[in-house]
């Protein structure tokens, strides 16, 4: 009896590790559900829809990328808790479409995972709560180190960066950030 | 293993087995998203339902400050921004600046706002303002504590509410707070000063930042003795203010420079004008009527890293040598009087030999141009000397060296052997100017058939001006001091006050292109005699006189004299002495042109001669501080005593919310050498102290000095970005592996029991 016990328990952590990863994916992936029907919601009454009852952050922007069909609600808030279910607008950068550098971030293995598909001169655009659409242009990517990211979200001009972690193919989570900057075109009606 | 070895390998049971096997995966890839889940919720749900009983007291908005705090611990600065526009206005003798500091708050948190800020030494502060909106507070003069009760009680009540005070007569602090999210303030300042006169040239200078400077450690290292007594007082603390003039200071490699500045200035000089030159920007002049100028700076707004500097000359071949100006004030009347002596050539007697002690501030703060420029400028004084002359050079950082144990004759050798001596200074190391000016000041000659005189270039970056005043002024003897400031932003309050004490003048040297223009000027001084035992009397009017006793003038210095009156009758004849010969000079009151804010100025000189008496001991500190406060509460201007503290009387933050301080960094100053002054830069992942310990036991030292000395914030204007990697894929890829590797083992321990 006792050969099965090292295969029974290595079975059920490998269970437990699997099902953790994968309710990682659903976690994002569901919630991106919930938070489109949020955002559709908030942009009909104007108001700070919660995707769910206990939520601590809400949908405030949506990023398309029509070229490579790539399209995501933005929670406010860069927390840990908020960037499990949609990329985060980091704390202090202005909204799209204003003066500044808006600054969005996600996980590479998730909602930005189609950052490595964007290419220099794709249109990218965000929509933003109050259902004003801004369309930008891919112009440069950079990477960065985390704390030294050299973004002036004061900056003059009309900007916006997309970040996530850097490289995409990597399963640790390291100090390097990949940056996608983009500059604004202008308002879409 | 009796139940397995039962089974019969057949054909039937092998195929079972292949089935049994797929049903295996599907069964465990149910079960792992099921355990998963319950996994994920048995670890969250605690935490989230932590966070809900904290929302249901307070708003989203808390929430995020909540995650921002957090952040704080990261590391995080916030950013709140700070825009300058500075307007002056020159009539005639004086200058009018309005300083409207514009202080934003693009945070989420109720901030309070801290930015310290130079001003020139000379700067009559009193006005100060603060716009909310449409409304317009206007301070008050209080007492430096009785301000500061007022703001900090003000603040408390969450009303909006600014405090400017003074931590050096050039440093000034402004405080604002209860800045709403997303709110800008406007705080704007006015301070009133007196033109500044070098033969021919008028100059105005504003200075836009601090270096950072070298505030000695705390520890007692000096005992003063009274002359004559016994007893002294042991100093604790050579800069008990060091956190209130150390701001933050961004280091230019990582950072972009900040606090965008825009100048504008209203020229009227009096007289027409010739030429107008900005020493260190580009300017555009424009003159509307002939007489007035509007000069604006070309690049419109540049960011505040060094100081501007102004000058302007007559188009006439002479400038005027007399200028009259009067102001009526409060039942007083005020006299400011400009008066140029006449430049008398030494024809028929030679000079007397000179004696002259060179001291260089080779400090880290002198790093990048300012070191240059100081060199440049010395190597040119030493061409300068005469064979008759004795000199000697000191240089000092925090260690002093002497380049020949006493003066010597300035012969080709020495001269050669000083010259070479100065150019291979290095700039490094701490700001220990005391012991170099005591060793400058030790006259150990004493031969009186030469003038003794000290050169001292530095950039007067210390903390610790007052223990230089105190050394200056007890062991001066017969030397008088020439103070030459280097760099783009030299403490002008050191300079002056230094020069002053030492009964010598003082020059600026901003760039290498003005070392030979302002080094000539300075040799002219030197070498020509200077005009003394000057004193300035009334006819019918009683007057208080400041400065008082009238100090020498030297080469192209003018005469400047503010005198408070009790009517403006008769005349004031100034009488001196240049070189041996008698000098006099009689001005009727009567023709004196009309001026603005000459009281100001005059109050603003009797404060300093205050606190000159007060260094001097010429006066007890109480009797001094008391006619400091009196003249300052009486002309509403801030001083080392006197605060002005401006209250909106509407409360603006809610209650409960958070207030947080944001003290407002500034940039090095132009030129200068980040590492050289703090040291290594701080970079994150490599421990510096292993780097530095590398570079030597002396770097260790001089390190941990300057690390006493202004924090230095690695990247506060930038984003940090947050953490975007999940560990979903390495989990999953573990989990495979733990499930392939089980199977494994599983079907191994099968065989073994099937095959026995």
């Amino acid at each position: 009896m006792c050969r099965f016990i090292l295969p029974l328990l290595l079975a059920v952590a490998g269970l437990i590790l699997l099902g953790q990863g994968g309710y990682i994916y659903a976690k994002a992936t569901l919630a991106q559900i919930l938070l489109e029907r949020a955002f559709t919601e908030s942009i009909a009454t104007g108001r700070e829809t919660r995707p769910w009852s206990w939520a601590d952050t809400w949908p405030v922007a949506r990023i398309e990328i029509k070229r490579i069909h790539a399209s995501t609600i933005v929670l406010a808030g860069s927390s840990g808790q908020a960037l499990a279910f949609g990329p985060g607008h980091v704390e202090n950068t202005p909204d799209a479409g204003e003066r500044g550098v808006a600054v969005y971030s996600a996980h590479r293995d998730t909602h930005f995972r189609f950052l490595q598909n964007v290419a220099i001169g794709d249109e990218i655009d965000v929509t933003r709560r109050d259902g004003k659409k801004f369309r930008y242009r891919a112009d440069s990517t950079s990477i960065v180190r985390f704390d030294a990211s050299g973004i002036d979200p004061l900056r003059d001009g009309y900007g916006l960066v997309l970040s996530t972690c850097w490289p995409f193919e990597a399963l640790t989570p390291g100090p390097d950030r990949y940056l996608l900057h983009a500059t604004l075109i202008g308002p879409v009606p | 293993m009796t139940i397995c070895g039962e089974i019969q390998p057949d054909r039937r049971t092998r195929l079972s087995r292949k089935m049994r096997v797929i049903l295996f995966f599907a069964f465990e890839g149910a079960a792992a998203l099921l355990i998963g889940f319950a996994a994920l919720f048995l670890s969250f749900e605690p935490a989230w339902s932590a966070e809900r009983a904290q929302t249901t007291f307070l708003k989203p908005g808390d929430v995020r400050s909540g995650s921002l705090l957090l952040k704080t611990e990261d590391g995080y600065t916030d950013a709140s921004r700070l825009g300058i526009d500075v307007d002056i206005t020159v009539s005639g003798p004086t200058v009018r600046a309005r300083v409207t500091q514009i202080f934003r708050n693009p945070t989420q948190h109720w901030v309070e706002a801290v930015y310290v800020y130079p001003l020139p030494s000379g700067g009559a502060v009193d006005t100060l303002k603060m716009v909310v909106g449409d409304r317009v507070i206007v301070g008050d003069i209080k007492e430096r504590q009785q301000a500061r009760i007022i703001y900090e009680q003000a603040a408390r009540n969450g009303q909006k509410a600014a405090l400017t005070e003074q931590e050096r007569p050039n440093i000034f602090t402004n405080s604002v707070a209860n800045i709403g999210p997303g709110e800008t303030v406007l705080v704007q300042i006015e301070y009133q000063e007196q033109v500044a006169q070098s033969g021919n040239e008028f100059s105005l200078r504003l200075p836009m930042v601090i270096g950072p400077r070298y505030n000695p450690a705390p520890v007692v290292q000096s005992v003063d003795f009274r002359p004559g007594g016994g007893w002294g007082a042991s100093k604790s603390d050579p800069v008990p203010d060091r956190d209130r003039i150390s701001p933050q200071v961004l280091d230019p490699a990582t950072n972009a420079p900040v606090n965008p500045t825009s100048i504008t200035v209203r020229l009227q000089a009096g007289f027409p004008i010739g030429e107008i030159k900005s020493h260190h920007h580009t300017i555009k002049t424009e003159s509307p009527d002939g007489s007035t100028f509007i000069i604006k700076l070309a690049e419109g707004v540049v960011p505040a890293d060094r100081d501007f500097e102004l000058t302007w000359k007559p188009a006439a071949e002479k400038a005027p040598s007399v200028g009259l100006f009067r102001e009526h004030v409060g039942g007083s009347d005020y006299l400011l009087a400009f008066v140029t002596p006449p430049s008398v050539e030494q024809n028929d007697r030679k000079p007397l030999p000179r004696e002259v002690i060179f001291v260089i501030d080779n400090s880290g703060s002198m790093g990048g141009v300012s070191i240059i420029q100081a060199k440049a400028s010395l190597t040119y004084a030493l061409g300068r000397l005469q064979p008759a002359d004795r000199f000697n050079v000191i240089r000092f950082d925090h260690t002093m060296e002497m380049l020949f144990p006493a003066s010597v004759p300035a012969d080709r050798e020495r001269v050669g052997q000083a010259t070479s001596f100065v150019g291979a200074l290095q700039a490094n190391g701490g700001t220990e100017m005391v012991p170099a000016m005591r060793a400058a000041l030790s006259d150990s000659v004493g031969d009186s058939n030469y003038v003794r005189q000290v050169v001292f270039l530095t950039d007067g970056a210390i903390g610790n001006e007052q223990q230089l005043f105190e050394t200056i002024n007890a062991l001066r003897g017969r030397s008088r001091i020439f103070m030459v400031g280097i760099g783009s932003a030299p403490n002008t309050h050191l300079m002056t006050r230094a020069a002053e004490l030492g009964r010598g003048a003082f020059t600026h040297i901003g760039s290498v292109e003005q070392v030979e223009e302002r080094m000539r000027g300075l040799f002219s001084k030197l070498e020509n005699p200077a005009v003394n035992n000057l004193t300035a009397k009334f006819s019918d009017a009683t007057a208080d006189i400041t400065p008082s006793p009238i100090p020498d003038l030297y080469r192209d210095e003018p005469l400047i004299l503010a005198a408070k009156l009790d009517k403006l009758a008769g005349s004031v004849e100034i009488k001196g002495r240049i070189g041996d010969r008698p000098w006099v000079v009689t001005l009727p009151l009567a023709s004196a042109a009309e001026g603005k804010g000459l009281s100001k100025l005059w109050a603003r000189r009797k404060i300093a001669d205050a606190e000159v008496a007060r260094t001097t001991r010429q006066e007890s500190p109480e009797d001094a501080d008391k006619t400091i406060l009196a003249l300052a509460l009486d002309h509403q201007l801030v001083t080392r005593l006197t605060s002005l503290v401006a209250v909106d009387k509407t409360p603006s933050r809610p209650e409960g919310e958070p207030l947080k301080v944001s003290e407002l960094p500034i940039n090095l100053p132009a030129g200068w050498d980040f590492a050289k002054v703090f040291g290594e830069r701080p970079r994150l992942p490599v421990t510096p102290m292993e780097r530095r310990a590398e570079a030597g036991e002396a770097r260790v030292q001089v390190a941990a000095l300057k690390r006493a000395a202004p924090a230095v914030t690695a990247a506060p204007n930038t984003v940090q970005l947050p953490k975007t990697a999940t560990d979903a894929e390495l989990r999953m890829i573990l989990g495979v592996i733990f499930l392939i590797f089980s199977l494994v083992l599983f079907a191994f321990n099968r065989r073994q029991a099937l095959i026995p």
